[in-house]
């Protein structure tokens, strides 16, 4: 599967794919609940959901693009016909899932009624998994979760290797950092996105030299490190209980005091807000009480942990991408804007922001879908409008796929700008204090 | 000295020159050659999608991808592949500079050779336009091994050794770069010359220096070198001592070139990598640039005594 180039032969065999009605009705008798069925039954059409929609205003208002529309046409449909559908029609319903739709819960805060249909089509992503109508990329995502626990093909040894590798590399420039692992009772395990070990390792090591210079007690986990879940992107929810529990389990094992993630979105969306659910914890909350790492950075920049170096404040104007998944799944909105208010001297805010801030375009995991390029690159005008009218051409973005989305769409626009994560901004920013520092002889 | 070698490279003609000079050092040393390529920058988020290095194009690279791409470098390198004895070609995707150091840390290698891959033309996005040219400052400043520069064609190619400039700061990474710069002299019976270049530009201009004060700072610096290097080369004797005032950089290019170095040997201990801000702007980028000659970037004491090799 993974030689198959492009997904071209997993889409020919999709073509021949028989739905089978019987499993589909049942699966859905079993799982689509009252709000979901209360959220179809009670929606007036009303249609102020249509502006609320980043793809709607980003396609000259076409209504077939309006959330309700949207829903209607595929969820609603297969309901009343009791799952008595065809190949062709679980395509579209596929493509509407995920090149019509980033899950970004956008439209469900302007719903008169609170209908999110954002919420639905993360279902409806479900049912389609569970009759082999998902995308080649995100069959493959949550494959490897189901194998590795992880997005990626990386084993126990690989990611304990990467983290001896970074401090081995950093430790000149930063005496006596280190990565620990399984280190018990600390009192932060910090967990993280597969990317970076895989690619991007320099991530790992700012993570750490952030913690060593705030005096941080912390671990990282051999096994449950990865946050992320593209079994959610994917609807493969049978994937998504075995990889949060996996970070669970590295919480009762290592009895940290609480848990902080990476810059990274969905880790935070899968593991924090949704992952309770799908493990069966009773108290829809995770083992230990967990952080997102913006909230961790406002935290240690409030306490003085982490000083500012003021000379170095960042002078030209910023703006900052709120992230769906942790403003509007968390309300984290007030953690970015305290760390702004500390590390920018002028400080842009997007209009809309915070939690009716627009999705980079990039989210549900759109960015890493071939199928969907074109209408992904056409979503990203609305991203790209936001932040040139905010004048700033630094835009800071604590999320892996907002990350993504606003370096391709400076690919793809060219309107001049730079985008960067917390990390690497305030490792360039704080001060470190003088026995942190390297010793010249 | 040699018994592994990693040759990064672009599989482009930027790295030619530096190809060649790789196959020589494969067969004078009778060393593993790794011949490697990195072919595409993946993306922070969840993608299969890659910015090819040599083209800027998007691709999605499989397995077959990646064997066409070593295909691509059999042909590219099929006349010095012809005389090879015992190299390797692999290909990877990842950031260029990460996937180097990963490669040269897994094999443990003893050098890595680099092409001088400052491109001017700018392939790919806006994204990827310093990762060409700052790959070989990441790589020179992270590896555990010397890492040999060649951006010109190399007429002596290391099979005939005769003038190796060292050239010292006093920083702990220099030290390094010393013993390795002594090591390989005696290896190839070339002559060591020490050289210490007194900054007089930039900072240290400002604080107007008179004649006699320069050259107060000269002896110190020539019995700062006779203290911290010259007993460690015990019986050896082909070296000479130079200190000259003025900018580094320039300063050493000239010393290289009245010397009729084959090889200029530094260490690289910038601190600050911004790709943004330092982008050739130290020393060690200006004499890679500008030197006739290979230049070899050594920072740290793993791969430079016998006893630790």
């Amino acid at each position: 599967m993974l030689a198959d180039k492009s997904g071209k032969q997993y889409y020919e065999e999709m073509n021949q794919l028989e739905v089978n009605r019987t499993a589909l009705w049942s699966v859905i008798q079993k799982t689509c609940r009252s709000r979901i069925r209360t959220w179809l039954d009670i929606c007036t059409h009303c249609g102020l959901c249509a502006e609320s929609c980043f793809y709607y205003l980003a396609n000259q208002r076409d209504p077939t693009q309006v959330p309700s529309y949207k829903i209607q046409s595929t969820l609603g449909q297969i309901i009343r016909r009791k799952g008595d559908v065809d190949n062709a029609f679980m395509q579209m319903v596929m493509d509407t899932a995920y090149a019509k739709c980033t899950c970004c819960n956008r439209c469900g805060l302007y719903c008169p009624l609170g209908i999110d249909t954002g919420i639905m089509f993360g279902y409806v992503r479900g049912l389609l998994f569970s009759q082999g109508f998902v995308p080649w990329e995100m069959k493959i995502g949550s494959g490897m979760h189901r194998v590795y626990r992880a997005q990626m093909d990386i084993t126990t040894e690989d990611w304990v290797d990467t983290c001896e590798w970074m401090a081995e590399e950093y430790e000149e420039d930063w005496p006596g950092l280190t990565i620990p692992i399984d280190k018990t009772n600390a009192e932060i395990m910090y967990t993280v996105n597969a990317r970076e070990p895989k690619h991007y390792p320099e991530d790992l090591a700012e993570a750490a030299i952030l913690f060593h210079v705030a005096g941080a007690n912390w671990t990282v986990p051999s096994e449950g490190w990865e946050e992320t879940s593209l079994a959610m992107f994917a609807g493969d929810w049978e994937a998504c209980k075995l990889q949060v529990e996996s970070v669970y389990d590295a919480m009762d094992r290592l009895k940290p005091q609480r848990m902080v993630v990476t810059e990274c979105g969905h880790a935070y969306r899968a593991t924090v807000i949704e992952g309770p659910y799908w493990a069966g914890l009773q108290t829809g909350k995770t083992p230990i009480e967990s952080f997102h790492y913006v909230e961790w950075v406002a935290e240690a920049l409030r306490t003085g942990k982490l000083k500012i170096d003021p000379a170095k404040k960042i002078k030209e104007p910023v703006t900052y991408q709120d992230s769906c998944n942790y403003i509007r799944n968390a309300g984290l909105g007030d953690a970015a804007r305290e760390i702004m208010s500390y590390m920018a001297e002028d400080f842009r805010e997007m209009k809309p922001s915070r939690e009716h801030n627009f999705c980079c375009g990039g989210g549900g995991g759109l960015n890493g879908i071939g199928r969907y390029r074109q209408q992904r690159n056409i979503g990203l005008k609305v991203k790209r409008d936001q932040i040139l009218s905010t004048g700033a051409k630094l835009v800071v973005a604590p999320c892996h796929n907002c990350w993504d989305a606003i370096r391709d769409l400076e690919e793809v626009y060219r309107i001049g700008i730079r985008w960067s994560f917390l990390k690497p901004l305030l490792i360039k920013m704080i001060e470190v204090p003088e026995h942190l520092k390297p010793q010249e002889e | 000295m040699f018994k592994k070698i990693l040759f990064a490279t672009t599989a482009s003609p930027t790295c030619d020159n530096a190809a060649k000079v790789a196959f020589d050092l494969e067969l004078k040393w009778d060393a593993k050659l790794i011949v490697f390529h990195v072919l595409g920058v993946p993306t922070r988020g969840y993608s299969p999608f890659v910015t090819d290095v040599r083209t800027g194009e998007i691709e999605q690279p499989d397995p077959d991808y990646i064997e066409w791409v070593k295909e691509e470098m059999k042909n590219t390198y099929a006349v010095l592949l012809e005389d090879s004895e015992n190299s390797v070609l692999e290909a990877a995707v990842g950031v260029p500079h990460r996937e180097i150091l990963r490669m040269a840390r897994k094999e443990n290698v003893d050098m890595i050779i680099m092409g001088a891959h400052t491109r001017a033309d700018d392939v790919g996005a806006t994204k990827y336009r310093s990762i060409a040219g700052s790959t070989m400052q990441k790589v020179a400043k992270a590896a555990r091994c010397p890492v040999v520069i060649i951006s010109r064609p190399c007429t002596t190619c290391w099979k005939l050794f005769s003038n190796i400039v060292i050239g010292t700061d006093f920083s702990k990474a220099a030290h390094s770069a010393f013993l390795w710069a002594y090591r390989l002299a005696k290896e190839v019976g070339a002559k060591l010359h020490i050289f210490h270049a007194f900054d007089i530009s930039g900072a240290n201009f400002a604080q107007a220096q008179g004649q006699p004060e320069i050259e107060q700072k000269i002896a110190a610096a020539r019995k700062r070198i006779e203290a911290a290097y010259i007993p460690l080369m015990k019986d050896f004797d082909n070296y000479g001592i130079e200190i000259w005032e003025g900018i580094p950089y320039v300063e050493i290019l000239k010393f290289a070139r009245e010397k009729k170095a084959d090889l200029i040997v530094m260490a690289h201990h910038t601190r600050e990598v911004d790709p943004e801000e330092a982008e050739l702007g130290s020393t060690v980028e200006q004499v890679v640039l500008r030197a006739a000659c290979p230049v070899a970037s050594v920072n740290h004491p793993d791969k430079v005594t016998e006893r630790v090799a």
